[in-house]
């Protein structure tokens, strides 16, 4: 049965920094006035480059406060854009709302000016923490006293619009009342030599829908606040739009280059319309993607003509990026800002640089669509698209509505179930192997763990030389993870159900360490110098996106980044897809690599030890390991329909965060705490209900100690399993690896018992020997430094 | 090949496995790079333009498919334009 989910979604407060403009009305009147922002590059070194245009803020009040001071530049951008949104929206969380505000912002490069910093001034620790993504939103949760879900996306140049999209399906499952989203991108050496590689930069201010010949970077931040009407009502709250449905979709065909049949861009625009409840005829203005290179250009068109063209005269479509540059993860935010003011303004923004003679070759390109040269044009809108299309194949589309519309969303009251399973582990890849290394009681033989992805991978999977090759080793240990686990849930991707097939990838580093790579090369061999080959790698949904192109799943595709918990953040996440409709199955991975990069700076956080470590041990340090894991989630009715074997239900889930220091854990039990509250009340049992907790003690005590803090204040004696005793600290795969040893447990895969400890509230942890026969209810639950909590409540498959 | 032209066609045979990541037993001077052989694409192309060009200063941007063909009809290229 399904019911519907239409919660008016409003956005209520905007804010905007880019090269026009230090807050939303000043880039909005230079928007209006067709004032680029393009100039010659200043903050990164043009040496022997061919092309040397970018648009970059100018900006003296970023660090207007200690915690600006301390933070990626691309979080300064974050932070200030977020806090002009909150202002704009005079809004003030309360204490006793914080855990259902969350923060979600899309992002492309992260803080990759602090890896360059790293790389270039002499390996300061304090840049080693502003080098993720993950810290973004984070850093914006805290400034405003935000507790509920606290994510970022990092689907390079969807991100930004995928975190609107994520927000209001949140907000339409009753997880949360509002949130601050958008999205943020810095200028930067690694994407502009990147670019620079790939020739996808023009010599001259990009040319969108005219010359099509490259992108300009750009940098900056918008930002949305987005609530539910009950919720903007209550406090009086001004609102400038619905946000309607959106689109997210994958093209599974290259890793850089949009499919030439425009198949993907459709599918997310065809689903944002129909989701919204209205026609192509009702949109009055897209703000395209409009990159300006040949490929991006030549496929949007073919969409755009395709959807619209038979239905509507009076369609405007621009792209800002002529004036505010592509500015990555931030330009779907920027560009959702944007689009927001025009339509309630209804003042449409153009796109700049057409000669005489452009404007003459315009109108067979066109067609009917006008793609507003040069001027801005007054218009009565009602319904304005934004559309980002992504490195990865990532595709989105969302619409905003002077009306509340008629949302077509839809909830399931079917179960969800783990129906398969990858592991790929420095203890061997495989299920089966590691269902023989947890049973007989293995675990890491050393202080640091590393897993293999090899020839034996590539041959079981049919993984062909021309295509692993293009991975780093991230990438390669997603891909293997996610193609032994749609095999062992026994689901083909056909034809026909291949846009129900979806994934959400977790990590906490993401590929930093082809980051950090790509930084030291092309600091030895300048800027001109960048390898086209390991470019595509630095984005964090390259695994994600690899792995649609192997396996041909062209649906949901995200990837969230939010510490080492993002793994168990995933099953959240692809767990809310399937109640809400949008797929059949979602794989749920956690991926995190360890290399010497990665070991090197986790060593000089303080984080490692050299002695071998397990759960409750007690002093400072854990085994940094990595891997991936996969779980296959299916709504009943599918797993039924092709005989997938249950291994148990995912029956709810609870994300919460505290607003303490980034790399701290002291003080963020009440976050644990609240996040496993919500799972269980989600998935309807009492604390007294829950037979064993999947834990993330990892032996460094300020972990372990929290663990039991969390533990204490819910549960009297609590059987407690650990799977970091098993894999060590591999982060977001060992947030994954919790909920999938559950469901293995709850199978029965792992035999009657296990090594494990009881935790006895006199706050005492003892080892033990754990019954695990008679388990029915238990509870995965996953950490991130900065205080940032998963829960997830499993049961027995009945 | 001479001397010269093996000396290069082995230093490209290095480069493409070192920076394109093509295991070296794959690689011969005649193996077709692209389409079904090794199977490169045009972003492997560009990474090829580049290191020629850092190499022996021979810029091969826009340069006829032909002369990508394999490692011998690369190596001819570079000596003739050298």
């Amino acid at each position: 049965m399904n019911k519907t989910v239409n919660t008016r979604c409003v956005v209520t407060g905007l804010g905007l920094i880019s090269a026009i403009g230090n807050d939303v009305n000043e880039c909005w009147e230079n928007a209006l006035a067709g004032k680029s922002g393009i100039k010659k590059v200043t903050s990164v070194d043009d040496t022997n480059c061919y092309a040397n245009l970018g648009a970059e803020v100018s900006c003296d009040t970023l660090d207007v406060d200690d915690l600006s001071k301390e933070v990626d530049r691309v979080s300064k951008l974050c932070l200030k854009a977020s806090r002009e949104a909150m202002k704009d929206a005079a809004y003030e969380i309360a204490a006793d709302e914080a855990s259902r505000v969350g923060v979600i912002m899309g992002s492309c490069v992260g803080g990759v000016v602090s890896i360059e910093n790293y790389v270039t001034k002499g390996g300061k620790t304090e840049d080693i923490n502003r080098m993720s993504i993950s810290q973004i939103a984070t850093h914006v949760a805290n400034a405003v006293g935000a507790k509920g879900v606290i994510t970022n996306v990092g689907n390079a140049c969807a991100a930004g619009t995928i975190s609107i999209a994520y927000a209001c399906e949140l907000i339409r499952a009753g997880v949360a009342d509002a949130f601050i989203v958008g999205g943020a991108d810095a200028f930067a050496s690694v994407p502009y030599s990147g670019f620079l590689a790939l020739h996808a930069l023009s010599e001259n201010p990009c040319s969108p829908f005219n010359h099509s010949n490259g992108i300009t970077l750009g940098e900056g931040s918008g930002a949305l606040v987005v609530e539910s009407y009950e919720h903007a009502m209550k406090r009086g709250a001004k609102i400038y739009c619905d946000v309607l449905s959106a689109g997210i979709s994958s093209d599974a065909h290259h890793i850089t280059a949009p499919r030439t049949d425009g198949v993907g861009q459709m599918y997310a625009i065809r689903t944002a319309i129909k989701n919204s409840g209205i026609t192509p005829a009702d949109i009055d203005y897209i703000n395209a993607h409009g990159t300006g290179t040949g490929k991006n250009d030549q496929a949007e068109f073919l969409s755009l003509h395709t959807i619209f063209d038979e239905e509507t005269d009076k369609l405007s479509v621009s792209s800002t990026k002529a004036m505010v540059g592509h500015c990555l993860g931030a330009a779907g935010a920027i560009e959702a800002v944007f689009a927001v003011k025009a339509l309630t303004e209804n003042k449409i923004p153009p796109t700049v640089g057409y000669t005489e003679e452009d404007l003459a070759a315009l109108p067979e390109k066109a067609g009917k669509i006008d793609f507003m040269p040069n001027e801005m044009k007054e218009k009565e809108l009602n319904y304005v698209m934004s559309n980002s299309f992504a490195f990865g194949g990532s595709n989105a589309s969302i619409i905003f509505s002077k009306k509340p519309g008629d949302v077509k969303e839809t909830e399931t009251d079917e179960k969800i179930y783990v129906t398969g399973m990858g592991i790929v582990s420095p203890l061997g890849n495989g299920v089966a192997n590691y269902i023989e290394k947890a049973t007989s009681g293995a675990s890491m033989e050393t202080a640091s763990g590393i897993a293999n992805v090899g020839k034996e991978d590539y041959d079981k999977f049919d993984v062909k030389m021309a295509f692993y090759r293009k991975l780093d080793k991230f990438s390669l240990m997603q891909v293997i993870s996610g193609l032994e686990a749609m095999q062992s849930a026994g689901i083909e991707v056909t034809e026909d159900n291949t846009e129900s097939l979806g994934m959400i990838v977790g990590t906490g580093d993401g590929p930093i360490t082809t980051v950090y790579e790509f930084q030291e090369a092309i600091s030895a061999q300048g800027n001109a110098n960048g390898s086209a080959f390991n470019f595509p790698n630095t984005v964090y949904n390259a695994a994600g996106g690899y792995l649609s192109i192997k396996n041909g799943m062209r649906g949901y595709n995200v990837t969230v980044t939010s510490g080492a918990q993002a793994g168990l953040s995933a099953v959240c996440y692809a767990y809310n897809e399937l109640k809400q409709n949008r797929a059949s199955a979602m794989m749920a991975s956690g991926t995190d690599e360890n290399s010497e990069v990665m070991t090197k700076l986790y060593n000089q956080l303080g984080l490692t030890t050299d002695a071998k470590k397990s759960a409750y041990d007690g002093g400072n340090g854990f085994n940094l390991s990595d891997g991936s894991t996969t779980i296959v989630l299916e709504k009943e009715s599918y797993a039924k329909e092709h005989g997938a074997k249950l291994y148990a239900e995912v029956a709810g889930y609870g994300m919460a965060h505290a607003n303490i220091g980034i790399g701290d854990l002291a003080g963020s039990e009440e976050a644990l705490v609240s996040a496993m509250n919500q799972a269980l009340e989600a998935a309807g049992v009492k604390a007294s209900d829950i037979d064993c907790v999947f834990g993330f003690a990892n032996g460094n005590a300020m972990v372990d100690d929290m663990e039991k803090k969390g533990l204490a204040a819910l549960f009297e004696d609590m059987p407690v399993i650990e799977v970091k005793d098993i894999v060590g600290e591999a982060r977001a795969a060992a947030a994954t690896l919790s909920a999938g040893h559950a469901a293995l447990t709850l199978a029965g895969e792992l035999g009657t018992s296990q090594k494990g400890y009881v935790f006895k509230n006199d706050a005492t942890i003892e080892k033990a020997t754990i019954n695990t026969e008679n388990f029915k209810n238990v509870l995965a639950i996953a950490y991130a430094q900065g205080g940032t909590y998963s829960a997830v409540v499993l049961k027995k498959a009945e | 090949m001479n001397e010269k032209e093996l000396e290069i066609a082995e230093n490209i045979k290095g480069m493409l496995s070192k920076n394109l990541r093509i295991p070296a037993e794959e690689l011969d001077y005649e193996v077709p790079l692209f389409g079904d052989g090794i199977g490169l694409d045009s972003v492997d192309s560009l990474e090829i333009i580049s290191c020629i060009d850092a190499s022996y200063n021979v810029d091969m941007t826009g340069v006829d498919k032909e002369h990508f063909y394999n490692i011998t009809s690369l190596t001819k290229y570079v000596v003739a334009n050298m």
